[in-house]
């Protein structure tokens, strides 16, 4: 007969669980239920009449394209700063090593109030921009300075320990036999550090797709132009249209999942091609 | 003779493993640069700020009671949230780790959710779950613990979003671990929490101080979440980040900034913290933190 769990002397098996699944139920299931129960009581046809309204795909199609380009940018940048902080000794690395994780210890309203002032036109980086007729604050680009900032360390906290652990020896076998540094780099070093840099890019990705706190400030959340779909959420919810919420949110929900299941099968897929070679 | 050859051909030829000298000068400043402008002068920008006006404007803004009842408010979450947090992490930990079940790979996914949540999502979904008009949200109210627009649902949203960290942070180490010290102690007739507490707890202290830390930043300054269940409401629902929020609109800075400021000091001990852990105890930490 096949039982739940392995029979072991450890105790503490229904204590753990029991304590997990009840606080696991209560915050995440739960309210995630209602949430699934509400489009459910909609059905897909509801969800898209709602969800098909110019102003909440302008803001669907905006948050997600953004997020995208965030993550993109964070996935090169990150795979760079992981290779020079391992690989290159200069004064102040191990304080830069420190500070990559400061988006995730600073809170976003805090990053947010920040980087609106440094961004306006009346502030540094802004005034510097409006110079060359370079509008940041209050456009989408401050909406992508905002996301690259809250996604910034993801990809440079997966990869960083794997670019530690390539033995250099693979390195010197290419170059003995005949492969120049670049193609070494391209072909030998990127491949092992793809599986790693994909699982930072999903993690970054969905951190941008539903960041708020950071972006509203500097957005200017002008409607069809500068409004993120979060934003629209939250004005839903202010105008008591619970409906008109919960239907931006569970299109949120599945695109976020959708994406990062792609992103998943890549992963599965770049992880067997290394096993293989 | 044999030590001035290596340095001789060390300056001619560069080993094959490394970039030339030029790409290497030209990426640390590229990457210094970014990191200027994208991470340090927007955290100098939120203490010159505040500063504009002076010390005493500053701290005078923070003794106004809306901000205090906000730092209140704030510590009061954190206070009931991470520990909540850190019990189920480690009993998430313990089952995952010293046990084999069935659906164990669900359970870590489904542990790891909150990330893939959108904090103003969780916000929704406590508010259609625990809302004044929703089924259970109203008999709540009727029962006079309203959740949504007070400290329940703050805390509630808090954890949502806080929930993966120490879970995390704990699970990969226990598993590494192992069982045998546990069954040792077991063997030799410990009771189960005698164990737990002589045995699991000293093991895994570091890595639970590190979960903590992080979930402890995060639950101060989580905002999205908040921001949709708190209802905002002035000297009651409304944390550090949300009067932050309230006093930016307003335009008064000084007042927001002075706020932000304490924040961004809280981070910068976070951050310090967090590298003394990972220096000083890497062997017991997960294997992701340790460089």
């Amino acid at each position: 007969m096949t039982t739940f769990v392995h029979r072991s002397p450890m105790p503490g098996f229904g204590l753990s669980l029991g304590i997990t699944l009840s606080v696991l139920s209560l915050v995440v299931l739960l309210p995630i239920g209602a949430l699934l129960l509400k489009g459910a009581a909609f059905g897909p046809a509801g969800i898209w009449s709602v969800v098909s309204t110019e102003r909440s795909l302008a803001a669907l199609f905006l948050s997600f394209r953004l997020a995208l380009f965030a993550a993109l940018f964070n996935l090169v940048f990150g795979v760079l700063l992981a290779w020079v902080l391992v690989r290159y000794d200069f004064p102040g690395r191990r304080l830069i090593d420190a500070a990559v994780d400061l988006p995730f210890a600073l809170p976003t309203a805090v990053a947010g109030i920040a980087l609106t002032t440094l961004y306006a036109p009346t502030g540094i980086f802004g005034s510097l921009a409006k110079e060359v007729g370079w509008k940041i604050a209050y456009t989408q680009w401050g909406i992508l300075i905002a996301l690259i900032f809250v996604g910034l360390p993801f990809v440079t906290r997966t990869v960083q320990p794997v670019i530690e652990e390539i033995e250099r020896e693979v390195e010197e076998a290419s170059a003995t036999l005949g492969a120049n540094r670049a193609y070494t780099l391209r072909r030998v070093v990127l491949p092992t550090l793809t599986p790693a840099a994909l699982t930072g890019f999903a993690l970054s990705l969905a951190r941008a797709v539903g960041e708020y706190g950071s972006v509203i400030f500097i957005a200017g959340n002008i409607p069809l132009k500068t409004e993120i779909a979060p934003l629209l959420i939250v004005i839903r919810l202010e105008e008591f249209d619970y409906d008109g919420a919960a239907a931006i949110g569970i299109a949120m929900l599945v695109i976020s999942f959708a994406m990062l299941l792609a992103i998943n099968i890549i992963q599965v897929w770049s992880r067997r091609r290394i096993s293989h070679v | 003779m044999s030590s001035a050859y290596p340095t001789l051909t060390a300056r001619r030829f560069r080993p094959v493993t490394q970039e030339a000298p030029l790409v290497r000068v030209a990426l640390i400043a590229f990457v210094i640069l970014v990191l200027v402008v994208l991470l340090f002068a927007p955290l100098i920008a939120v203490f010159v700020e505040a500063l504009a006006k002076g010390w005493l404007a500053a701290i005078e803004s923070l003794a106004h009671p809306d901000a205090r009842s906000a730092i209140w408010l704030t510590l009061t979450v954190a206070a009931i949230s991470v520990p909540l947090n850190a019990v189920f992490g480690i009993a998430a930990a313990w089952a995952i780790a010293k046990f084999d079940f069935r659906g164990k790979a669900l359970l870590i996914t489904l542990i790891d959710l909150p990330f893939s949540v959108s904090p103003v999502v969780a916000g929704l979904c406590m508010v259609l779950l625990f809302g004044a008009n929703s089924l259970m949200g109203g008999w709540l109210v009727a029962q006079g613990f309203p959740i949504v627009f007070a400290l329940p649902g703050i805390v509630l949203a808090t954890m949502f979003v806080t929930f993966p960290f120490v879970a995390r942070e704990l699970i990969p180490v226990m598993i590494e671990q192992g069982r045998a010290e546990e069954e040792a102690a077991l063997t030799l007739g410990a009771s189960g929490w005698r164990t737990f507490l002589t045995v699991t707890l000293p093991n895994i202290r570091w890595a639970l101080l590190y979960g903590v830390l992080l979930c402890n930043a995060r639950a101060m300054g989580e905002f999205g979440a908040v921001a949709v269940v708190s209802g905002k409401i002035r000297g009651q629902t409304a944390t550090m980040p949300i009067t932050i929020e309230m006093l930016y609109n307003e335009y008064l800075s000084v007042a927001a900034f002075s706020l932000a400021a304490v924040l961004a000091g809280l981070a910068l001990v976070t951050l310090t913290l967090k590298t003394l852990l990972e220096w000083r105890h890497a062997d017991q930490l997960a294997a992701t933190h340790r460089h």
